[in-house]
């Protein structure tokens, strides 16, 4: 990842390696604030709703919803479509920007893998918590049980247990996978504070306290000992990469699959070839809104203006705009086709939506999810964070209103006066929707007390090296180097990428009896080009993984629906393969997901609290804006006095430091 | 350099991690298990009963027929529990004044029905018809066990799903002739494969789709 020359206003000025990692890492405690605090108890209220919604729904039964028949689906599967709908459309953006190498995702990307995270989590809970009898929830899922049967693979109810944990599967995949640098800094940052801590007791100044420690190795373990070595960084960006293709095909599989679900019954104003595409618009506008205001209120609230300038929110701001000009066409265009060649009961629906007793929602949809946005027109607009994050939130509602017109109006009233029935929003409905959103706010409350919000190793890429040519650690000898004691190896610190990889190229031109290592805050592609780069197998197991995975789930569903539990649902055909593609895909990204996070680990030999590596002197700054080079010890060759002439004799940027670091 | 962590934390992460693992996989086989013990389904415990009553004496030794006790197997969709009268048939005669029997004296004295502790049960929703069973090549045995072998009687079966649905999926495998409904120890003939279809054509038992019908057993 060599730093974009110009910074294209996607970074601040004066910034470098060192001030991002600590704006970010030190961002955290910015966020304890007597406003944190009061939003937080505000969460936790609508969290003590949503217990309550809970503990009354659990105690009365789905009714206190006011679902009935034919509106059986009502609040419930409106909040999950919503949910899941603002989560795809915030993981398909990550995955995209990342994909098409994007630069502005840099101060995005994060933010909005956590939108689609903890949106998700909200989505997770309806599919179990409108169950009549959720704790029997498993019963969804296919395991070898004592009631000889298999679950019902044609049902929506399946394919959304198996989405659903697909999603957050590979959603915490990606995120946690990029999270790993990030944590490491943290770690470091942290464990430099207690050591800091350490010194200033020992001088008789303040004490040491546990928590400091405790919480630098809560980051380390997370962290799952992540160094920075060269290969572990060329392998996380493949990883990351692998794992967007998957997200990207796992959103496109679930958002349509969920459509053409509505799609596929005969009923007027679902029965509509264009409403997948109309749900992909939709969802992506709402996720990008609401990954729009979370940037927003991370921007001010942590005072990362530096990382997430006006130029991301006006980008966003340029996205969701186009993305609403997509969604204002797809709704056109099905009222149009419905005026041009839609039948009675077609045209009917679409009058009910316009005129009839939910009416709102339509309008809703026009008045917060494409008019707002039109302000982005101008830049004036577009250039206010809070015009951005208000809108971007209108969009989100707007959604609220898209998905509350499709299911309500056609379930209320369908083919036959007869099997009409008028719906209204109950209270219990309102306030488990709420609490959904308190779960959200909540747990995004936590994140920004505790995690890395944008991500360190994306925003470096536009930073440059700011040398100030002072080693990092103290120079007086260690007892390795006077005691004679077994040695690891021999280290060497640099302050640019391109002296270590000058380095690591004349080094590797003779044999010292040393394996070469390189260590650092980024991904050091000319490092790695010099040390030979790791076999890219990563992608190939993934897509070998999510084909196995999901052919192995279409089979059983073959098996289970054609063969071992033949079942008659309304004349369907035995084998109904199409209906099983939806849960195969979304199990086989989950395979492919699962197997490239743990192929990741297992190839980079993680996690290691342990290593070697951190005993170099000033390794922490490895994560912040140093560069380090290791010879480790590797056969009867070894000798560090011939290592360190050699280092002494660099033809180009010579190191910081060079020290013997013990075993 | 000072490490975070001490040489022996990634032997602690890695046993943290397997014990994590493992539990996780331990989960469902545990409870799997569970649910099939007989801790949870009672298949094989003898409960406390108010009289020791032992089928295995009566049945097997004695020869008293079923449905001397159980009247309504054949006709009913319960197959009767004896009112305490049955038991006096014989029992104001033989062993008139044994202890045992205390309490089926005390009941037929007092007209209050002995109260037993009910070993074969289906969850309500399950409708469940003796009669035709029995009438339709269906054993006793096949669901009870060879109840003429129990000195106390106890479950045999877990009258789990799977277990109903392992005959109405195949009842070939399960039909008996008439005069064998009875046998306490029939099993399966070696040519159950031949007869099993004829026995089916001639009960007119509509296998396969119509048996596994939800609204066969849940109405």
């Amino acid at each position: 990842m060599t730093p974009l020359p110009p910074r294209a206003g996607l970074l601040g000025e004066a910034e470098d390696f060192a001030s991002i990692g600590r704006a970010v890492t030190g961002a955290p405690a910015r966020a304890c604030s007597r406003a944190w605090w009061i939003a937080f108890a505000g969460a936790c209220g609508l969290l003590g709703v949503f217990a309550a919604a809970l503990a009354w729904l659990l105690l009365e039964g789905v009714g206190v919803w006011h679902n009935n028949n034919p509106v059986v689906w009502a609040l419930d599967i409106v909040a999950y479509d919503w949910w899941i709908g603002i989560a795809c459309g915030a993981l398909l953006t990550s995955a995209t920007l990342r994909l098409t190498g994007a630069a502005w995702r840099s101060g995005i990307d994060r933010i909005a893998e956590t939108t689609a995270i903890l949106a998700a989590a909200a989505a997770a809970l309806y599919p179990i918590i409108h169950l009549g009898r959720p704790w029997v929830f498993y019963w969804t899922l296919p395991y070898p049980n004592t009631l000889g049967l298999w679950p019902q693979f044609r049902s929506p109810l399946v394919w959304d247990a198996v989405d659903i944990v697909s999603f957050l599967g590979v959603c915490l995949g990606l995120w946690y996978v990029g999270l790993l640098p990030d944590l490491a800094a943290l770690r470091d940052r942290a464990f430099e504070a207690a050591l800091a801590e350490g010194r200033a007791a020992d001088a008789g100044r303040g004490r040491r306290r546990r928590t400091t420690l405790l919480k630098a190795q809560v980051y380390g373990i997370l962290a799952l000992g992540w160094r920075g070595a060269a290969t572990h960084w060329e392998r996380w960006l493949v990883a990351t990469r692998t794992l967007s293709v998957l997200a990207l095909v796992l959103v496109v599989a679930l958002q349509t699959g969920a459509s053409v679900m509505l799609a596929g019954t005969v009923l007027p104003g679902w029965h509509d070839t264009l409403l997948p595409v109309t749900f992909l618009a939709a969802s992506l506008l709402s996720g990008v809104g609401v990954t729009a205001a979370l940037a927003v209120l991370v921007r001010r609230a942590l005072g990362l203006e530096a990382l997430i300038t006006g130029r991301h929110i006006a980008l966003m701001a340029r996205l969701m705009l186009g993305l609403s000009l997509a969604s204002a066409y797809c709704y056109a265009t099905e009222i149009f086709s419905s005026l041009l060649h839609g039948d009675a009961f077609d045209r009917a629906v679409l009058v009910r939506r316009l005129a009839g007793s939910h009416a709102w929602a339509f309008w809703i949809i026009v008045v917060f999810a494409l008019l707002p946005v039109q302000l982005f027109w101008f830049s004036r607009f577009r250039r206010s964070g809070l015009a951005v994050a208000l809108v971007g939130i209108a969009a989100a509602i707007g959604s609220f209103g898209d998905h509350f017109m499709l299911l309500i109006v056609t379930l209320s009233h369908d083919f036959l006066p007869s099997s009409a029935h008028p719906y209204a929003m109950g209270a219990w409905g309102l306030a488990t929707l709420a609490g959904s959103v308190g779960l959200f706010l909540a747990l995004l409350l936590l994140g920004l007390r505790t995690l890395p919000m944008v991500s360190i190793a994306e925003t470096r890429r536009f930073a440059e090296r700011h040398p100030d040519g002072r080693p990092s650690g103290e120079r007086a000898p260690t007892l390795a180097e006077t005691a004679q004691a077994p040695l690891w190896g021999v280290s060497a610190e640099f302050d640019d990428a391109g002296d270590l990889a000058g380095a690591v190229r004349a080094l590797k031109e003779r044999d010292y009896g040393a394996r070469i290592e390189t260590y650092g805050p980024v991904p050091m592609a000319r490092a790695a080009d010099a040390l030979g780069r790791p076999a890219g197998i990563l992608p190939l197991l993934a897509l070998g993984t999510a084909l196995a995975g999901g052919t192995a789930f279409m089979l059983m569903c073959l098996y289970a629906s054609g063969i071992d539990y033949v079942f008659d649902v309304g004349g369907r055909p035995r084998f109904s393969w199409q209906a099983f593609m939806v849960p195969s895909v979304s199990f086989g990204t989950l395979c492919g997901g699962l197997a490239t996070v743990l192929a990741l680990l297992f190839q980079n030999r993680l996690p290691r609290l342990n290593h070697p590596a951190f005993a170099i002197p000033g390794f922490t700054r490895a994560s912040e804006d140093r560069f380090f080079l290791a010879l480790e010890a590797a056969g009867p060759r070894f000798d560090p006095e011939r290592i360190e002439r050699a280092l002494a004799r660099l033809p180009q940027g010579r190191p910081l430091m060079v020290r013997r670091v013990p075993l | 350099m000072r490490q975070l962590f001490a040489p022996g934390a990634d032997a602690l992460l890695r046993l943290a991690l397997l014990t994590g693992a493992a539990c996780l996989a331990a989960l469902p086989v545990v409870g799997a298990g569970l649910v099939r013990s007989s801790y949870v389904t009672g298949v094989g415990v003898a409960p406390a009963q108010p009289v020791p009553f032992s089928h295995k004496h009566h049945s097997g030794e004695l020869k008293i027929d079923c449905r001397y006790c159980h009247t309504t197997v054949e006709t009913q969709a319960t197959a009767g529990i004896p009112p305490t009268h049955t038991c006096m048939t014989c029992h104001t005669q033989i062993w008139s004044g044994s202890e045992m029997l205390e309490p089926v004296r005390a009941s037929y004295a007092k007209d209050q029905p002995l109260v037993w502790t009910r070993l074969n049960k289906l969850p309500g929703y399950v409708y469940y018809n003796h009669a035709v069973h029995v009438t339709n090549g269906i054993g006793c045995s096949t669901c009870h066990g060879s109840v003429t072998d129990m000195q106390l009687t106890y479950r045999a079966n877990a009258f789990e799903m799977s277990f109903c649905l392992d005959c109405h999926r195949n009842p070939e495998k399960y039909v008996r002739p008439k005069d064998q409904i009875l046998n306490m120890s029939w099993s399966p003939p070696a040519n159950q494969a031949e007869i099993g279809p004829e026995l089916v054509r001639q009960y007119h038992i509509r296998g396969g789709e119509r048996l596994t019908e939800c609204g066969i057993c849940h109405r």
